[in-house]
């Protein structure tokens, strides 16, 4: 398979670009199929039907609270519940996509909203930071469809093979696994990182979500670290 | 198979959920932003990042304090699959040993 794609260098940039987006993502599979393949179990447990898992992790596609959603589910379903449940773990996706929305001015409009259904955290992530890399900051429509195809299909096709097999692999966190997701983050934080400017609102947003964490339960910890370094940013960048 | 009510829970999850991603570009997409405001965008996402993953950092468990270490150490010199293998296998070994 690999080697097919070896030599195809005539082949048109788009095509490059989806192939470069999907080995990108390839090694986060390593946490995507273990919490998959859980979520997909947890979900039949609390009586989730196996036609509703994909339909869940298809139409939602954002782990966090579709983890959220599964612990809160009943029948019937807190309609209400879910839906506030899920926009406060979501709406860190509103600081990301004006994070993302500079770089996709030269895309049609029906585009880019079809292209920011997918954005989940990790493809933000990917993407911005191959954003950043490129001396250009250009936005990838290739790169980006590429680590998508990748994360999506894995998504869905394990959460549902998770509802069909049942738990099988235990507590994950007995094996480390959850370690996964801050290893992602911390690799995307270093390719991010700006110089010594990017320190200090860096160091207030993890100070700030820190203590939000300790006092506070739920997922306030995260626009509140985000926007306490945000305005810390504006007033340095100001003064530079 | 599918249910009417959980049909409408997963709807309106599905529906809120891309309400927050498309929010940002719908504010600013029609906006010229100022270079000052460009330069803000540099440093946002990694605030945001950095915020998500706040609960590891504020941990007392000494099994995840070492993987988070271990983590930290290997990503100033490796790329993502080794780190997250190093940071797995750390995390997994100190819970089983400290545990």
């Amino acid at each position: 398979m690999s080697e097919h794609f070896v030599h195809t260098h005539s082949a048109p940039p788009f095509r490059a670009e989806l192939w470069r987006g999907m080995k990108t993502s390839l090694p986060l599979l390593i946490a995507f199929i273990p919490f998959g393949l859980l979520l997909g179990s947890q979900a039949l447990q609390k009586g989730l039907s196996l036609g509703e898992v994909p339909l869940l992790t298809g139409l939602n596609f954002a782990g966090g609270s579709e983890f959220a959603a599964v612990g809160l589910w009943s029948t019937p379903p807190a309609i209400i519940l879910l839906a506030g449940v899920t926009f406060l773990i979501n709406s860190r996706h509103i600081i990301m996509s004006v994070a993302l929305t500079p770089y996709l001015h030269q895309l049609p409009r029906k585009k880019a909203l079809l292209l920011l259904f997918f954005m989940c955290d990790e493809i933000w992530a990917l993407v911005l930071e191959d954003i950043q890399k490129d001396p250009k900051r250009r936005f990838s429509v290739g790169f980006y469809l590429g680590v998508t195809l990748c994360l999506y299909t894995s998504w869905v096709l394990f959460t549902f093979m998770g509802g069909c097999t049942g738990n099988m692999l235990g507590d994950l966190t007995r094996y480390g696994v959850d370690m996964a997701f801050p290893a992602v983050f911390i690799i995307l934080l270093k390719s991010m990182w700006k110089g010594i400017r990017t320190a200090l609102p860096w160091c207030v947003s993890l100070g700030v979500a820190i203590a939000v964490y300790r006092l506070f339960p739920g997922a306030w910890y995260v626009p509140a670290g985000t926007i306490a370094g945000i305005i810390v940013a504006w007033l340095t960048v100001r003064n530079v | 198979m599918i249910q009417l009510p959980a049909l409408l829970a997963i709807l309106a999850m599905a529906f809120v959920t891309y309400l927050t991603r498309v929010t940002g570009y719908l504010l600013l997409a029609r906006c010229k932003l100022s270079p000052r405001t460009l330069a803000l965008m540099d440093i946002i996402p990694g605030c945001v990042l950095i915020a998500v993953i706040a609960p590891i950092f504020a941990t007392g468990d000494p099994a995840n304090l070492i993987g988070l270490v271990v983590t930290l150490l290997t990503a100033t010199r490796f790329s993502l699959l080794p780190t997250m293998l190093c940071g797995i296998i750390a995390t997994g070994l100190s819970r089983t040993l400290l545990g």
